[in-house]
């Protein structure tokens, strides 16, 4: 168990404006403080946990030559599970690509994620896109794709909908500080600020755009403060504090069903891991300006937390892990063992019935040679 | 217990080699699944591989700072090993773990050629098969002969038909054949030409009999020269539009020329036939009706009019039919054009005719002698445009003057091919090879 | 029935549609208050009110993301792209999102969306307001295209269209917008997506065209008549998925094939329909298949008029491929 050491001092992205509920000093902050019960705290610490084993052991996965790719959220899982806990059950997520935690969270089953970073026969997704492409219609969770910032107007198209239809639904939406660079960044804020859509924007400003620092995105000082520009209401937190995440998301949602607009909140966090498998963060950044997040570790202070109100203990923590490992090996034992998807699967879901010249092509595949194996 | 062979995965960087900073485990450990096993330096970035399986370390292959290709075996565990005693402690999980400790190197820029290749996501090979192929310089392919031009629906009813595009002269824009040459060639080629219609009995012409097997026969391949005078008949039947012309010629005069001349070249070593005459006669015949002595250009839809006098003389041989060429008929003595036809003969009969011997001839004499009937319809040697057979001379009564005396009669057959010989021109130019055999005289008059 | 011109035609599917159906909903710019800048959606505004006749920010791929978004939510967004021309912005949310969103959430999720562009030149638009880029939405597999010459067919197959579950890429032929007339029925009813029509027949050459080309084609093809050569004209009306049997089938019967269209040739959509004839009625063919189309430039102004594969350059096509 981590021992709460003393706080350094906090990183340079947390000004003043940085709603934070869990204090340096251990005490809570009551304006922003969402008054969680004991057992939704215990609920998100299992949720950030898990997220984080998951990452410990998909990525041990890809070294191993296992599984082909694993994008983490090393870091940042405050501002993720606790965004997406904010959320009702009747509003929809649109992810970027590192939120399996927010997926699962939602409903995806377990096995299914791992059927998913492993594109098998019984993937969601029938194995047509790399691992971390998930989807969960059940969960109201949206389908990932990998151009940043696409996903931005969908959330507003979805919100303006549920207006139009005068349905009581939100749209929550995540993307990076890179792609508030997006031309879907600009049409889909701009857009949902004048159609009142309502959407909440989770900006999760992890510091870097694969190898490309915030300062390298933006001249402007904070992402929230791109808000003003659109007219609606921006606002900075701590996204490594969940309470605040978890505060601030749920003041957006409320907004956002009363008809009051869209909001855009820039969780201030750091991406603790490389980009995605493929990277090598040593390549362009040092290790000085990681020391002061590694302070601000997300699980480490809701762990604080819960020790501090006697919800936790190591004989919990070793449950957990234990709980986790066999859940995960036999996910991971079944995934391995269930074929990949069928050849005639390739052919599927591109129109909701294939016309001739696919039914055509469908037989040439089946006839033809088979690809020789490892390409 | 089972072996499990570990093997240096690409993980993802498009790396081909790894080198091994350090085992973390040794020869005899148990290793529980995920258990850190080694670490690897690809390229620039070192990375931790755990265990895949639980087991027991058999073998590490290869010690620190040793370079480990993609795919080879790095450790063997052995599967299965019995559990440890069950009074041994059970291993704690280890708690949830804060981010780990950031390296110590400080960030570096990369060269062009090193570090990873890639940094989202791309298993990016430096070696595909193919590649290394693209280098080799492209294959020098042989000119192919041009082909006929034509639309691919007319090709097709040729194929049906049967017709072979490069031997149907085109009526069409820019040298192109129509449907309607195609048609012709057709009709021509068919025993009933007005008969056939156009689409008539397409596939049947093009399909193979097939015959059934019997127990009373014997099979042989056709093979070999076999193949080649089957496919050259066939060809030269299918293309050329052939007819045959016969005639009969008195030579008694010759009989009595060839007994004069026989002793002198018996003297100088050479047996005197007929067929010298014969070609000799040829040749004068084919100076005076040059267009016999051509080929068929049917590809380029043109006639070749030959300046030289090749002639093939055909041989039958144990093998088959040889056409070996007498090269330059027309500037040969009779006693030389002996000589030669002797050695074309001799050679072919006993299969060692030489390839120059062979080939490229611009007109053919099928001698049939004693077994050539009263007369043939001999095979033009395409893409020549006649042929002459020659039959045995026969004693038979002949009208000379007002009497009927016996007179020393031989048949010729000539077949033309009557795309390029109208029937006069044939004609005379048998009557021409007649002439100087029923006068033989002529031969050294115009020789 | 009614006669109606293409813009009348349109307007009445759209109204036909929300009529019946109130997911149904247009978005766009400029086509609320105005009703577009070509009036194919005036009126409705008027009827059905902002909520669902929606002026939009200017911003084509704002548009077509928001439509994404909308149909996820359970709406039949109508998506008008003021000209193809400006399209090219929208073009990641079409190809990586909007035709993907079936196949990528293995069938969890889809989104349906008719997206509207006026395309084609002859309007003295220059190259910003002319371009026909059928091409790059033929490519892209999830997507289904749709091209009408007649206001018949266009109000048939844009109610065709939003029955249809895909994505689909609605061109229409502003040349002919108010120049094309016809009887058009009232109320409902649909032309069969993926499917072609013969708009004359003949024997000797089939000539394929689609939107403002038809005319000119059928122009060609009465002055071919003139001079003793038979046009069988095809419209091809539903571009992708292609009507390949009437297509073939025609060619089996001409063995002859021209194809016109205004897009610039390499690359072009007539390209692939050659290769498809190539591929299906090889050994039918009597001569080279030939195509008129726009040249390798860009659009240009002043020139129009030669850029345009019009009539007087179909026609000697056309007489070419018939005596080859």
């Amino acid at each position: 168990m981590m021992a709460p050491g003393p706080r350094s001092s906090l990183p340079p992205a947390f000004s003043a404006d940085v709603v934070r509920v869990m204090r340096d000093d251990g005490t809570l902050d009551p304006l922003h403080d969402p008054g969680l019960a004991d057992v939704e705290l215990v609920t998100l610490y299992r949720h950030m946990a898990q997220t984080r084993l998951l990452d410990e052991r998909l990525f041990a996965l890809q070294r191993q030559g296992r599984i082909g790719f694993h994008v983490g959220s090393l870091g940042e899982e405050s501002a993720i599970i606790g965004s997406a806990y904010a959320m009702r059950e009747q509003d929809w997520l649109f992810p970027c690509y590192r939120e399996f935690g927010a997926a699962l969270l939602r409903g995806l089953p377990f096995q299914r994620f791992i059927d998913n970073v492993f594109g098998n026969a019984t993937d969601m997704v029938k194995g047509r896109q790399m691992p971390h492409h998930y989807t969960y219609r059940r969960g109201g969770f949206a389908s990932v794709s990998s151009p940043v910032g696409t996903q931005i107007t969908h959330a507003v198209g979805f919100a303006w909908a549920a207006k139009i239809r005068k349905q009581d639904q939100a749209a929550l939406v995540y993307f990076g500080d890179g792609a508030t660079s997006s031309s879907d960044f600009h049409s889909g804020v701009n857009m949902a600020g004048v159609f009142k859509a309502p959407v909440v924007f989770l900006c999760r400003n992890n510091g870097w755009a694969i190898s490309v620092p915030s300062e390298r995105q933006t001249a402007s000082r904070t992402y929230a403060e791109k808000a003003h520009a659109y007219g609606i209401p921006g606002v900075r937190v701590d996204g490594n504090d969940i309470l605040a995440v978890v505060g601030v998301t749920r003041r957006a949602v409320a907004r956002a069903s009363q008809g009051l607009g869209p909001t855009l909140i820039e969780a201030v966090t750091y991406r603790m891991g490389g980009h995605t498998t493929s990277d090598d963060p040593n390549r362009y950044r040092g290790s000085a300006e990681m020391e002061p997040w590694r302070e601000l570790d997300p699980l480490a202070r809701l762990r604080e937390l819960l020790l501090e109100r006697s919800l936790w203990d190591d004989v919990r923590e070793q449950e957990l892990v234990a709980a986790f490992e066999t859940q995960f090996r036999d996910a991971v034992t079944q995934a391995e063992a269930t074929p990949p998807p069928g050849l005639e699967t390739m052919f599927e879901d591109i129109y909701e019935r294939a016309p001739w010249h696919l039914v055509e092509q469908r037989a040439q595949l089946l006839a033809g040679p088979r690809a020789p194996s490892g390409h | 217990m089972s072996k499990f062979e570990f093997r240096l995965p690409d993980i993802g960087e498009g790396v081909t080699e790894g080198e091994i900073v350090g085992w973390l485990v040794k020869p005899g450990d148990r290793v529980v699944e995920n258990q850190d096993m080694v670490e690897v330096m690809t390229d620039k970035a070192t990375v931790t591989i755990g265990a895949p399986k639980s087991g027991r370390v058999a073998e590490l292959k290869g010690g620190v700072g040793d370079t480990i290709p993609v795919g080879e075996v790095m450790i063997v565990l052995e599967l299965g090993v019995p559990e440890e005693p069950l009074d041994a402690p059970a291993p704690t999980p280890a708690p949830v773990k804060a981010p780990t400790a950031a390296p110590a190197a400080a960030p570096k820029a990369p060269s062009l050629d090193e570090g990873p290749v890639a940094s989202a996501c791309g298993d990016i090979k430096t070696s595909l098969p193919g590649v290394e192929l693209a280098n080799r310089g492209a294959p020098s392919g042989d000119a192919s002969e041009e082909r006929p031009l034509a639309a691919p629906a007319t090709r097709r009813l040729a194929r049906e038909l049967g017709v072979d595009l490069r031997s149907v002269p085109a009526s069409g824009k820019g040298g192109r054949l129509t449907r309607e040459d195609v048609e012709a060639a057709h009709a021509r080629r068919s025993e009933a030409p007005a008969a056939a219609p156009a689409t008539a009995a397409p596939a049947a012409a093009q399909k193979p009999l097939v015959l059934a097997r019997g127990a009373d026969e014997e099979r042989v391949a056709i093979r070999g020269l076999r193949k080649r005078i089957s496919e050259n008949m066939a060809r030269s039947k299918r293309t050329a539009a052939h007819f045959t012309y016969v005639d009969e010629c008195d030579v008694t005069a010759l009989k009595a020329f060839r007994e004069r001349l026989a002793p002198h070249a018996e003297q100088r070593g050479q047996k005197l036939t007929y067929l010298p005459f014969i070609v000799k006669a040829v040749v004068r015949a084919l100076k005076r009706n040059p267009k016999l002595n051509s080929l068929v250009d049917d590809a380029a839809n043109e006639i070749v009019l030959k300046k030289t006098h090749d002639l093939g003389i055909a041989v039958s041989t144990e093998a088959g039919l040889i056409v070996p060429v007498l090269r330059d008929a027309d500037k040969k003595s009779v006693l030389e054009v002996a000589a030669d036809v002797q050695r074309l003969g001799e050679a072919a009969r006993s299969g060692k005719i030489a390839p120059e011997d062979l080939g490229g001839s611009s007109f053919t004499i099928t001698s049939l002698g004693k077994l050539g009937g009263l007369f043939a319809t001999p095979v033009i040697n395409y893409p020549e445009v006649a042929i002459l057979g020659v039959h045995e001379i026969k004693r038979k009564p002949v009208v000379r003057g007002d009497e009927i005396v016996i007179g020393e009669v031989m048949l010729l057959s000539l077949s033309f091919d009557h795309r390029i010989i109208d029937g006069d021109v044939g004609a005379a130019f048998a009557k021409d090879i007649i002439a100087a055999l029923e006068e033989p005289d002529l031969l050294v008059l115009d020789s | 029935m009614t006669q109606m011109n293409m813009v009348q035609a349109i307007n009445d599917a759209l109204r036909v549609a929300m009529r019946r159906d109130d997911r149904v909903v247009i978005l766009g710019e400029d086509v609320g208050r105005v009703g577009g800048v070509f009036r194919v959606t005036s009126g409705l505004c008027d009827e059905f009110g902002e909520d669902r006749v929606i002026d939009t920010p200017l911003t084509e791929n704002g548009i077509v993301g928001a439509s994404v978004g909308m149909a996820l939510q359970g709406l039949l967004p109508v998506a008008e792209i003021q000209f193809a021309d400006f399209v090219y912005p929208a073009y990641d949310q079409i190809v990586n999102e909007l035709a993907k969103y079936r196949y990528r959430s293995g069938g969890d999720h889809s989104a349906k969306v008719v997206i509207r562009m006026p395309v084609g030149g002859g309007i003295r638009g220059g190259h910003y307001h002319s371009q026909h880029p059928e091409s790059l939405f033929v490519h892209v597999p999830g997507l289904k295209v749709v091209c009408p010459a007649t206001p018949y067919d266009a109000k048939g197959l844009l109610l065709a269209s939003l029955d249809d579950p895909d994505p689909i890429i609605f061109l229409e032929p502003k040349r002919v917008y108010r120049a094309a007339k016809g009887e058009v029925p009232e109320g409902e009813y649909t032309v069969p997506l993926e499917s072609a029509r013969v708009a004359r027949e003949g024997r000797d050459v089939t000539v394929i065209a689609w939107g403002a080309m038809l005319y000119e084609a059928l122009d060609a093809a009465q002055k071919a008549s003139d001079q003793g050569v038979e046009c069988e004209v095809i419209d091809l009306r539903t571009l992708w998925p292609l009507d390949i049997r009437m297509l073939s089938e025609s060619v089996r019967k001409t063995g002859r094939l021209v194809v016109v269209h205004e897009a610039p040739r390499t690359g072009g959509f007539a390209g692939e329909i050659i290769t498809l004839i190539c591929e299906k009625a090889f050994y039918h063919l009597e001569a080279a298949p030939v195509r008129v189309t726009g040249f390798d430039t860009p659009f240009p102004y002043t020139l129009e008029a030669e850029y345009l594969p019009l009539a007087h350059r179909i026609l000697p096509a056309v007489l070419e491929v018939a005596s080859a």
